[in-house]
């Protein structure tokens, strides 16, 4: 086991750079997921650490030690592909016994290691069988066999479940955590899913465009979002975003570009700042009190109802617990509690509460 | 309508298929024959057998001489170009080379070049540069495999590359994050799935070379003569011995006949194997 520290690390193509300087600090045992929209270097920077790809500049440190020039062989880490890479002409149990072969373990221990983390993914039944007569779940397994049974210092995840169907991927999640709870292994997890994020992560770094922009509990990402992009990615769905300006007359309030008032909490913004104010539709309740809103759509999943509503062009969206009788074209009360408004400034885009 | 077309099929192979066998029947007919049967008025089927010729080939020490030279020089050639064409679209395929489409490019541009443009260059070189003190690369069966590169090499290179293309790079990346060295990456990992496209590249560049006629004609006089150029010998000024030469044909034929049968189902699996993988 061991921590993994990344120091101002950038990566650079030829003259086209994608990494510009991205700092993480990863203690021993943590369960860290990289999160981000496509193309923002979160497969780069995991295999960075893998040693799969060069390190343009700064360092990364793997138990205290400085990794750049150490090769993936040396770096005693582990990692889950995408695509699974099980080796297609190799048993079940081959697949997952190759690094112990490779590592010149003696047979003994092999078939001992493999059994025991064939008995853990529950896959003893298939230790004969070739990858091809798996399902995507089982494939999913193995990979994940072959990467625990050398038990490195440290797991790289780069989206596993991203292949598999909906409700095996919430299997699989909680699969995953169970045997990092069990294990104890530092983690590395990357996924372009928040939800994935959310529910896993001890600690998410959220990336945009080769930087890092928060890092944080995913709580604490949910409550506390630096700014527009991080508020605007954890969550789902997402947070309501309107722009605006600030208005001091007497207590200060939100007034929209298209005229819409809205409630404030103390704030240390000024009269006339532009802002972007940033309301979860969870935080969001219907009634007949409040900002008078007119239904366009509502989207009921059972469990709860998701309504869209309109006040001039402010496309608004809340979710409420409670089953809608509204229609669209009725008029409902949206009522926000001031306490879990954000505030963004529109210039920078930076947290303002 | 269907059974028609099934028969009509059928009939048409059949045709196709004598037209094309039956010079190789022929030459069968002539081998088992006595020369002074030859130019009589020909006979379709065989009415007896004679083994004479077949003796003769068999027990002239010179032409199991030749028989052993091309088994040599085919199989090492094959051995050769096929292991060194891997290696080549492992790299090709694997690492950033500058250029690496330009060096592919001009190497099957050897291939393109009919073979006799490199007779008199190589055989000059062969003469009198590529010479250790007496020893020189002319009339040699190593001298022969090195020549064969010229152009096996190429074709191995270009029937191997979609091989080696359509094994995924991650497989390799896999292999190295469970502790592989680069050359366990390739022997554990890259050469089994790429079995089937070695084993078609094996035989027809050991057919080729198994085959080819000018270059070995030219280059070697008696110790690395190879079977195909035997077969002239037997046209000389006091006469052409038909027979024999017939015979000598067709245990040129029967290796080639063996080692396609052999991979015959490989080649198939090797053709597709690019397309296939998913
Ligand atoms: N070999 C390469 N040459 C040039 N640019 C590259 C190369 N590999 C990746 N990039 C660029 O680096 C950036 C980061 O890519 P990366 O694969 O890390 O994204 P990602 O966050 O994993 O995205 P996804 O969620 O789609 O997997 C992208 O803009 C990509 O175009
Ligand atoms: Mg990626």
């Amino acid at each position: 086991m061991a921590d993994v520290s990344i120091k101002d690390v950038v990566k650079r193509y030829g003259s086209l750079q994608v990494m510009h300087g991205v700092n993480v600090d990863i203690a021993d045992g943590e369960f860290v997921v990289l999160v981000g929209p496509s193309g923002c270097g979160k497969s780069t920077l995991l295999r960075m650490i893998a040693g799969l790809e060069a390190i343009s500049d700064g360092t990364i440190e793997i138990g205290g030690r400085v990794v750049n020039d150490v090769p993936p062989k040396g770096r005693d880490i582990a990692m889950v592909f995408q695509s699974y890479a099980l080796y297609p002409h190799k048993t079940v149990g081959d697949n997952i016994g190759f690094p112990l072969k490779m590592a010149k373990r003696p047979k003994q221990e092999i078939d001992d290691k493999v059994g025991r983390a064939a008995d853990i993914l529950d896959l003893t039944k298939y230790l004969d069988r070739y990858p091809r007569a798996l399902s995507g779940g089982q494939r999913q397994r193995v990979a994940m066999g072959r990467a625990i049974v050398r038990e490195p210092k440290v797991f790289l995840f780069d989206e596993p479940l991203s292949n598999l169907d909906a409700k095996l991927r919430v299997t699989m999640r909680v699969e995953i955590k169970e045997l990092h709870q069990r294990l104890n292994t530092t983690i590395v997890y990357v996924t372009h899913d928040q939800i994935e994020a959310m529910t896993m992560a001890d600690k998410i770094v959220v990336m945009r465009d080769g930087r890092v922009e928060q890092i944080g509990t995913p709580l604490d990402l949910y409550d506390n979002p630096q700014n527009v992009f991080v508020g605007g990615f954890i969550g789902s769905p997402s947070m309501n975003f309107i722009h605006g300006h600030i208005r001091d007359q007497g207590g200060k309030h939100f007034v929209s570009d298209e005229g819409l008032h809205l409630p404030l909490p103390e704030t240390s913004a000024s009269d006339g700042q532009a802002v972007s104010y940033g309301i979860r539709p969870e935080h969001i309740g219907i009634g007949d009190s409040g900002i008078r809103m007119k239904v366009v759509v509502t989207e009921p999943t059972g469990s709860e109802t998701q309504v869209f509503a309109r006040s001039g062009d402010d496309l608004i969206d809340a979710v409420v617990k409670d089953r809608i009788s509204a229609r669209p074209g009725d008029e409902v009360g949206f009522i926000i509690d001031p306490a879990r408004v954000h505030l963004f400034d529109r210039e920078t885009e930076q947290r303002i509460i | 309508m269907k059974r028609q077309s099934t028969w009509l099929s059928l009939v048409f192979w059949i045709a196709v298929s004598l037209i094309t066998l039956f010079p190789i029947y022929w030459l069968f007919v002539i081998s088992v024959k006595p020369a002074v049967d030859l130019f009589t008025t020909p006979d379709l089927f065989l009415k007896s057998f004679y083994w004479q010729n077949y003796l003769d080939v068999l027990t002239d020490r010179t032409l199991r001489g030749y028989m052993w030279n091309s088994l040599i020089v085919s199989s090492g050639n094959a051995l050769l170009v096929t292991t060194l064409g891997f290696l080549a679209c492992y790299a090709l395929t694997r690492y950033d080379l500058g250029g690496k489409e330009s060096i592919f490019f001009w190497t099957i541009t050897n291939r393109m070049a009919p073979p006799a443009v490199f007779l008199l260059p190589l055989f000059l070189l062969m003469t009198s540069y590529y010479r250790i003190g007496n020893f020189s690369l002319l009339d040699t069966k190593i001298g022969l495999i090195l020549v064969y590169c010229t152009l096996n090499l190429p074709f191995a290179i270009w029937t191997l590359r979609p091989t080696l293309d359509g094994i995924p790079k991650d497989l390799d990346e896999a292999a190295y994050m469970d502790g592989a060295s680069s050359w366990k990456v390739i022997s554990e990992v890259v050469f089994p799935l790429a079995r089937p496209g070695v084993a078609v590249t094996l035989m027809l560049t050991w057919v080729f070379a198994w085959n080819e006629y000018l270059l070995a004609a030219t280059l070697t006089n008696f110790n690395a003569r190879t079977l195909t150029t035997g077969l002239s010998e037997y046209v000389t000024t006091t006469g052409t011995e038909w027979g024999v030469m017939a015979t000598i044909s067709v245990f040129t034929l029967i290796p080639a006949l063996i080692v396609f049968s052999l991979v015959q189902k490989h080649i198939v699996a090797g053709l597709t194997f690019g397309a296939v993988k998913g």
